[in-house]
C-alpha cells in the first residue's frame, strides 16, 4: 500500500515527488513514458520566470512568486545549473514604447522587481539586441535554467530518498470504493494506494476522468523554437524578448545554461496531443521575429528546430482536491510556468495531502537533500581535477558539446537511468550538439550499450519500440 | 628548447599534416587529433599520410582532443589527461560533415530513424542496419556510400534524393533508385519514420532517413568555432574531400600562419 501516487514524470510531478521524499510517505512516481521529462518540461524556453509578465491576483502569480527567490539553493541541491541574468522585453516600435509605462505598473503590480531602461541603458546590459531598440523593460530577477535538469534532479533525489519511479507505465484505469480512489493500474502494475496526485501535464483531464473525478479539459497548445550554436549564445547576457502585447508575449531569445541559444516559442492551440511537427513557415515566423531583437542571428548558427506542447486549460492552475474523489489532488492546467513555480506548487500540493491526513508532514532525519554534482568537462575551470577522479574524463565523445565517456558512465549509475539516447542526451547532452550526433552517436550508442546492457539492435532512440537499427546482419 | 613560436594545429589529416609540413622550418608545430592514427578521411595507408607524418617534423599528439582555444593558449585532454599550450596561432583542420537536419530545413514530427550518413554508415560497418528501404539525401560521396554500405547489410532497395542531381556515376544496382533536382521537405512517422515529402509534392515511404547532402565545417574547439583570435580554418567544403584541395587547403593554412607570425615578429 502506498500513502501517494503520483501521476505524471514532468516538472510538476517530480517536484511533488521530490517535496514528498523526505517526508514519512511512501510514494510511487509514475510515468507513462520511457522516462522522465518527456513532455512540456523537456521542450520550453528554460525561463524562470520572477513573475512580472504573471498576472496579479492569481494563484500562478502567488507560486511563481514564492519560488523565485529559492533557485540558487535549490538547484545548488538538484545539480541543476541556474543563472540569474534578467529579462530584457524590447520596445522596437514607438507604440511598443508607449505601451511601456503600463506594461511596468502591470509588472510593479506582480511584486517583481522591474524598470523601464533606455535604448542605450538597454544595449549596455544586453549588446547584441537591436540598433532600432528604442527602451526596454528589464526584469533583473528572471533566470534561466535547465528544466530537464531540474526534473530528473528532482526525481533523482526523490529516488534515492526511495520513491518508487515507474517509466513505461501508462494509466489504464483507477479503482474506486465509494468516494476514494484505492488503486491505479499502470502499464503490468496495480498499485494500492491511499491519495492520488493528478500532475498528468495536457493529460490531466484524461486521468481525471478515468478517476471519475471533476471533468474538465486540457489540450495542447504547440511551441516551435530553434535552436542555436553555443559559440553564438555564450555571448548573449540577458534574456531577450518583444513587448507582450494582450494577444502574445511574442518570441524570446534565450541562452540556455549550457550557452545555446533558443528561439521562440510560438503559441498555437490544436487538438492532436502526440502531434510535435514542425513546418517551415512557422519557423521562418520565428527566425524573423528574433533577428528582429537581435540582428546578428544567422542560419547558419542554427543546429536544430522542434516542437513542443505546453498544457492550456480552463482555468489554469487547477490545484485542489477534487470535488468528487475525496483522495484525488489535481496539479493540473500548470501552462508554460511550470517550470517557474514548480517548487511552491510542489509545497501547495503537500499541504493538500497533509489535509487530508496522510503522513507528509515532518522531514525523515535520514532523508538526503542534495545530489552530489556529476563535474561535466565543458567549460570546467580545472580540467586536471576531473581526469584526477576519473580518467574516463580524458575521453571526450561527444565534440560538440565535451561530454566524456565518464559523465556518461555517471549518469547509467543514477537512481533513475537513462534507458534510451535521448535519456542519455538528457542528462549529459550528448549528441545535442551543433552535429546533431553525426560524429558521436555511434560512440554514445556503444557506451550505452555496455552500460545498459543491451545489444545494439535493441538500442532504442526514445520509447522502446523506436530503436537506432531495425535489426542485425550476419555480415 | 627553440625560440621558434609555437603553432597548435587540430587535425591530423592530410590538410593539418601538409600545414605542418609546410611549417616545419619556422615553427614548433604540434598536431593534435582524436583518432589515435594519422590521415584522417584519408586513412594512415594513403600515400600522402605515410610520407607527411613521419616528414612534417610536427610533434603528433593523437588521441587526444584538443577542447578550448582561450588567451593564446589551447587545452586538449586524452589518455594522459589534460594538458594546455600556448600558441601563436591554432589551425582548424577537423573536417566536414554532411548537414543536419535544421540545416537541411527538413520540416515535421520528430521520428527515429533519421540519422546522419556518418552514423548510418559507422552502423552498418558494424552490421546495424539504420532501414531497409531508407531514403538517402544527397547525391555525392556520402550518398553513394550511405547506399552501397546500407545494401551491403541488408537494405531492400535504397532511393537517392539528390537536391543537387546525381554527382558520382549512376550506382551499378537496380535496387538503389535516384530522384535528382529533388529534396525532402518534411518527415513523419511515430515512434519510426514512415514516409518523407519531397519538394516536388510526392511522398514517399520509408523506414530510415540518411542525411547525406550539403558540407559543413565540423568545429569543435570552444572559442574557435568562427573568428577565433589568431585561429586559421583550413577546411575544404567539399563532398568527396580529396587529395588536392586537403594539400590545397594545407599549403593555404601554412601562408595565412606564416603571415600571423610575420606580423607579430614585426615592432
Amino acid at each position: 500500500m502506498r500513502d501517494v501516487a503520483v501521476i505524471g514524470g514532468g516538472v510538476v510531478g517530480c517536484a511533488v515527488a521530490w517535496r514528498l521524499s523526505g517526508t514519512a510517505a511512501r510514494v510511487t512516481l509514475i510515468e507513462a513514458a520511457h522516462d522522465l521529462c518527456e513532455g512540456a518540461s523537456k521542450g520550453n524556453t528554460g525561463i524562470a520566470t520572477s513573475g512580472g509578465d504573471c498576472h496579479p491576483g492569481t494563484l500562478e502569480l502567488e507560486l511563481v512568486r514564492r519560488s523565485s527567490p529559492g533557485w540558487e539553493a535549490l538547484c545548488a541541491c538538484l545539480d541543476t545549473p541556474f543563472h540569474r541574468i534578467g529579462t530584457l522585453a524590447v520596445a522596437l516600435t514607438e507604440e511598443d514604447e508607449r505601451r511601456l509605462p503600463e506594461l511596468l505598473r502591470d509588472a510593479q503590480d506582480t511584486g517583481a522587481a522591474a524598470e523601464i531602461v533606455t535604448g542605450d541603458q538597454a544595449r549596455a546590459l544586453e549588446p547584441l539586441i537591436s540598433e532600432e531598440a528604442r527602451a526596454a523593460l528589464h526584469f533583473p530577477d528572471d533566470g534561466i535554467i535547465d528544466s530537464i535538469r531540474l526534473t530528473i534532479g528532482y526525481a533523482e533525489l526523490a529516488a534515492r530518498n526511495g520513491v518508487e519511479v515507474l517509466r513505461g507505465a501508462p494509466v489504464h484505469s483507477i479503482e474506486r470504493d465509494g468516494d476514494r480512489i484505492v488503486a491505479v493500474t499502470a502499464g503490468d502494475r496495480r498499485i494500492a494506494t491511499r491519495s492520488v496526485v493528478n500532475a498528468a501535464g495536457v493529460e490531466a483531464d484524461t486521468i481525471s476522468r478515468l478517476a471519475g473525478g471533476e471533468q474538465f479539459r486540457t489540450w495542447p497548445r504547440q511551441g516551435q523554437y530553434w535552436l542555436l550554436d553555443r559559440e553564438l549564445g555564450g555571448r548573449f547576457r540577458k534574456v531577450v524578448g518583444g513587448v507582450p502585447t494582450p494577444v502574445t508575449r511574442g518570441i524570446y531569445c534565450v541562452p540556455t545554461t549550457n550557452r545555446s541559444l533558443l528561439l521562440g516559442p510560438t503559441a498555437v492551440d490544436h487538438e492532436d496531443r502526440t502531434d510535435r511537427a514542425v513546418d517551415a513557415e512557422t519557423l521562418d515566423h520565428v527566425f524573423h521575429a528574433a533577428q528582429r531583437l537581435a540582428p546578428s542571428i544567422a542560419r547558419e548558427h542554427a543546429i536544430k528546430t522542434f516542437a513542443s506542447n505546453r498544457p492550456a486549460s480552463d482555468p489554469t492552475y487547477r490545484i485542489a482536491v477534487d470535488a468528487e474523489v475525496t483522495n484525488l489532488v489535481h496539479a493540473a492546467g500548470i501552462r508554460s510556468t511550470g517550470v517557474s513555480s514548480s517548487p511552491a506548487v510542489a509545497e501547495m500540493v503537500r499541504g493538500l495531502l497533509e489535509g487530508l491526513g496522510l503522513p507528509v508532514g515532518d522531514q525523515r532525519p535520514d532523508a538526503i537533500t542534495e545530489l552530489e554534482p556529476l563535474p561535466r568537462l565543458l567549460g570546467h575551470p580545472r580540467p586536471e581535477q576531473l581526469f584526477a577522479r576519473d580518467p574516463r574524463y580524458g575521453q571526450v565523445i561527444c565534440a560538440c558539446e565535451q561530454v566524456t565517456a565518464a559523465e556518461i558512465a555517471a549518469v547509467h549509475g543514477m537512481a533513475v537511468p537513462p534507458t534510451s539516447l535521448e535519456g542519455v542526451r538528457k542528462r549529459t547532452r550528448a549528441t545535442g550538439g551543433r552535429c546533431q550526433g553525426a560524429f558521436c552517436l555511434s560512440g554514445v550508442s556503444f557506451l550505452h550499450s555496455l552500460h545498459a546492457g543491451r545489444r545494439p539492435p535493441q538500442i532504442a532512440v526514445s520509447e522502446p519500440d523506436a530503436t537506432l537499427g531495425i535489426g542485425a546482419h550476419d555480415v | 628548447m627553440s625560440d621558434r613560436p609555437a603553432v597548435a594545429i587540430v587535425g591530423a589529416g592530410i590538410t593539418g599534416l601538409t600545414c605542418a609540413h609546410a611549417l616545419r622550418d619556422v615553427a614548433e608545430i604540434t598536431v593534435i587529433d582524436r583518432i589515435p592514427v594519422p590521415g584522417g578521411v584519408h586513412g594512415w595507408e594513403a600515400t600522402e599520410t605515410r610520407e607527411l607524418a613521419p616528414a612534417c617534423g610536427a610533434h603528433l599528439r593523437l588521441g587526444e582532443t584538443a577542447i578550448r582555444w582561450d588567451g593564446l593558449t589551447l587545452l586538449a585532454i586524452g589518455q594522459d589527461g589534460p594538458r594546455q599550450m600556448g600558441a601563436a596561432a591554432l589551425v582548424i583542420a577537423t573536417g566536414a560533415r554532411p548537414l543536419g537536419r535544421a540545416e537541411l530545413g527538413i520540416a515535421g514530427g520528430r521520428p527515429a530513424g533519421v540519422v546522419a550518413a556518418t552514423v548510418a554508415c559507422h552502423l552498418a560497418e558494424n552490421g546495424l542496419l539504420v532501414g531497409r528501404r531508407p531514403l538517402i539525401v544527397g547525391g555525392g560521396d556520402w550518398a553513394m556510400r550511405a547506399a552501397s554500405e546500407l545494401r551491403a547489410v541488408g537494405a531492400e532497395r535504397a532511393t537517392l534524393v539528390c537536391p543537387d542531381g546525381l554527382l558520382r556515376e549512376r550506382p551499378n544496382d537496380v535496387a538503389v533508385h535516384v530522384r535528382e533536382h529533388d529534396r525532402v521537405v518534411s518527415v513523419a512517422g511515430t515512434p519510426r519514420v514512415r514516409t518523407a515529402t519531397l519538394a516536388s509534392g510526392e511522398t514517399l515511404g520509408c523506414d530510415a532517413v540518411v542525411l547525406a547532402h550539403g558540407v559543413a565545417a565540423l568545429r569543435n574547439v570552444d572559442g574557435a568555432v568562427w573568428a577565433g583570435d589568431r585561429a586559421v580554418y583550413a577546411q575544404p567544403l567539399a563532398d568527396p574531400a580529396t587529395v588536392a584541395q586537403a594539400r590545397a587547403a594545407g599549403a593555404e593554412a601554412a601562408a595565412a600562419v606564416r603571415s600571423l607570425i610575420d606580423q607579430e615578429e614585426r615592432p
